[in-house]
């Protein structure tokens, strides 16, 4: 096999440039500055600036609004990636099947996913809101429902609002995960059994756990940075303060309440959550994964 | 040869058109307020820009006050800041802090060298001491400064056959026929700023150590210290279980929006939101905020002020403040001062609106504008007009974690309180520590 080589040793720098300068600028600049934030105590303006140590970290930790904000990440995760992975797949694998109109099918559900987390959260308060949300009217005939006062309605509101639009996401990856699968494996699967739903569960199920396993990173990483828009524009907090994520709640205090040291010191806590768990998931789950 | 002299006659124009804005000093305005208070905004630019050829103000819409304020900071920190800045009554501890790191330019100290005779006694009170340092010396230029007042629904009342309360006890003797009535008694807008930092005001009892932080850093709030404040919260508990007062969470909308529906007999709000709801077709009137006669053994005492002030921001040219200076000028005739009151129901801020009011028998017209300035003009007061606490902003967050669960009943008043005082505590220590 012949290699192709640049003549010049620094030829392959000058193309690699743009990106890295912009990485450098948007990505490893910040991260740099979050770890100086983090370990300073400065005012909001920069000024009264000295080392603090472990300060902001023990301050972040020891605030029980924080522990409210972790637990409430966690569950909203959990939530969204459940109910936004099973029903994404149920849709596509019923997309999937369509001989007429499957585009029009595709496009329809993709929509969503087109659309700004902001965006979103203020289509649902159109649905919740108290005066003239649907969806508030028939909650609350129900069983009164009321998001202000009650901590589960705050939570079904969010639950709805975030996996409405991951709904969509997932969708996309796993019809094209479904076109991935061989033709020759379906059809011969057709030949051994007659049951769609086995057939289902015992070949493209499997086959699709890549696809899945990616998807689940992706809520997580969804559910631990992108719900700002989300909150910001719904519950902002409500009732008091149970529906915050760890992303709001440094926006918060770094932005609203202008210490950077405690918004920074989140960051880095948030950082480390996320990697342990990607790093768990790598190394124990992955390895069951067949790629074809 | 003709289209050549067209030619030439345009390009001089255009030379001329352009010219005279290369020369204009340009001041740029930040502010947080959006809507109608934005457009009142652009409107005071606009007028300051046609009164003169010199001088262009250039206002530039943040969003909220706490998007302007975190604007103006990471501005600052990239070295790209506005001339003039609006940060509101929470923030005002953050900005008084930076005058002696430099950031920012005493309202005083700027009327010295630029020849505005600032005279801080030209302010009503609360108004002065709100944005001024610990001597006294006044730093933000004072702006749209309302505090909490009472709107109410005059139909509802007559329907019901009640009159306006000016108490608390007055209230509760006439909130039972109201909802009888099939209306929600009570919503207020604001728990931090109208039940928390103006019960304390209204009242006459201090807020924070350390003399509400004039004296001293405060290191401490003493909510879960006064038992008025913790009576007045069991009542509020009691109205709320009872159907008199409705909670519709922490929107400030959400909780005008029964009063504006004619669904609601009383709603506290700010006095600046008489502008965007004075076309509404619902008959009200304004009336100052109720207090508990019990506490204060019938005498009312002043509200804190409300809203925001515009600061001089450092490190722009000499030639920039005098134009900034003459901006502020305008903005502090009592021509302006007056219309901005009428506009938008904020108080009028200068001795000199206030009496221009008077000259041109203003509150004959408008009766209802006199709400505010008298409720804040009241004497009396021994506590500060104000408080200097640091993290308000965050404090305030604290207040809106803990306070709703006690109308739920998921902690007694005294627990809500004491969790209150102690996320607090910290906050301010934290803020301390940068000082």
């Amino acid at each position: 096999m012949k290699k192709v080589q640049f003549k010049s040793k620094y030829t392959q720098y000058i193309f690699l440039a743009p990106t890295l300068i912009i990485i450098s600028i948007f990505l490893y600049l910040p991260i740099v500055q979050t770890f100086r934030d983090a370990f300073t105590t400065q005012d909001a303006f920069g000024f009264g600036r000295f080392f603090a140590g472990w300060d902001n970290f023990k301050f972040v930790l020891s605030d029980p609004s924080y522990l409210v904000a972790l637990k409430f990440t966690f569950i909203y995760i959990f939530v969204i990636t459940v109910i936004s992975c099973s029903l994404g797949l149920l849709l596509a694998v019923q997309a999937n099947k369509v001989i007429h109109g499957k585009s029009a099918y595709k496009t329809l559900l993709i929509w969503p996913y087109a659309i700004a987390p902001a965006v979103v959260g203020v289509t649902a308060q159109y649905f919740f809101s108290e005066r003239f949300g649907i969806l508030y009217a028939l909650f609350n005939s129900l069983w009164g429902f009321d998001w202000t006062a009650n901590i589960f309605d705050a939570y079904i509101y969010l639950f709805i609002a975030g996996s409405w639009k991951q709904i969509s996401a997932n969708f996309i990856f796993f019809l094209a995960g479904l076109q991935t699968i061989q033709k020759s494996v379906i059809e011969a699967s057709l030949i051994d059994c007659r049951s769609s739903l086995r057939r289902f569960w015992t070949i493209t199920f499997p086959l699709l756990m890549p696809t899945t396993f990616f998807l689940v990173i992706i809520n997580i990483t969804y559910g631990f940075f992108d719900t700002f828009g989300i909150i910001d524009t719904t519950t902002i907090g409500a009732p008091s303060g149970e529906t915050k994520t760890l992303v709001y709640k440094a926006y918060i205090d770094g932005f609203r309440g202008l210490d950077l040291g405690a918004a920074g010191a989140q960051s880095i806590i948030m950082m480390l959550l996320v990697l342990t768990i990607t790093i768990i998931q790598f190394r124990y789950i992955e390895r069951r994964i067949h790629y074809n | 040869m003709k289209f050549i002299r067209t030619k030439a006659v345009a390009l001089f124009l255009l030379f001329f058109s352009i010219s005279p804005s290369f020369a204009k000093t340009e001041i740029h305005w930040w502010y947080g307020n959006s809507g109608f208070l934005g457009d009142v905004i652009i409107e005071i630019a606009k007028r300051f820009n046609e009164s003169q050829d010199d001088i262009v103000v250039i206002p530039t819409g943040k969003g909220s006050y706490e998007d302007n304020l975190s604007a103006t900071i990471a501005a600052y920190r990239a070295g790209d800041h506005p001339h003039y800045t609006q940060v509101y009554d929470a923030g005002a501890a953050i900005m008084v802090a930076q005058v002696k790191n430099g950031v920012v330019i005493g309202f005083e100290e700027m009327g010295e060298k630029y020849g505005i005779d600032v005279n801080a006694d030209n302010y009503i009170p609360q108004v002065k001491n709100f944005y001024a340092d610990a001597d006294g010396k006044m730093i933000g230029v004072p702006f749209n400064s309302s505090t909490c007042i009472m709107y109410a629904n005059m139909d509802i009342l007559k329907k019901v056959g009640v009159d306006v309360p000016t108490t608390y006890e007055e209230f509760e003797e006439i909130a039972q026929k109201i909802k009888d009535a099939g209306y929600i008694p009570l919503v207020q807008s604001h728990d931090p700023w109208i039940w928390t930092e103006n019960f304390f005001s209204r009242h006459n009892l201090l807020m924070t150590d350390g003399n509400n932080g004039f004296d001293d850093v405060p290191t401490k709030t003493l909510f879960s210290e006064t038992p008025e404040f913790i009576t007045h919260w069991t009542k509020v508990k009691e109205w709320h279980d009872k159907g008199w007062y409705a909670y519709k969470g922490r929107g400030w909308g959400d909780n005008q929006a029964p009063f504006n529906a004619g669904e609601a007999a009383f709603w506290f709000g700010s006095s600046g939101s008489f502008g965007g709801i004075k076309d509404l077709p619902i008959n009200f009137t304004t009336n100052q905020i109720p207090y508990w006669s019990s506490i204060t053994g019938g005498k009312a005492y002043p509200t804190f002020i409300g809203g925001a002030a515009n600061w001089i921001l450092n490190g722009h040219t000499e030639e920039e403040y005098a134009a900034l200076a003459k901006f502020i000028k305008f903005m502090g005739s009592p021509e302006m001062d007056l219309y901005y009151h009428n506009t938008t129901g904020y108080t009028v801020v200068t001795k000199g609106g206030g009496q221009l009011a008077e000259t041109i028998n203003f509150y004959r017209t408008s009766p209802y504008h006199k709400t505010a300035p008298e409720q804040l003009n009241l004497e009396g007061a021994t506590i500060p007009g104000g408080y200097r606490a640091g993290n308000w902003p965050q404090i305030r967050e604290v207040i809106y974690e803990n306070f709703p669960k006690i109308l739920t009943g998921e902690l007694s008043v005294e627990e809500a309180m004491k969790r209150t005082d102690e996320g607090a505590s910290k906050l301010l220590a934290q803020f301390a520590k940068t000082l």
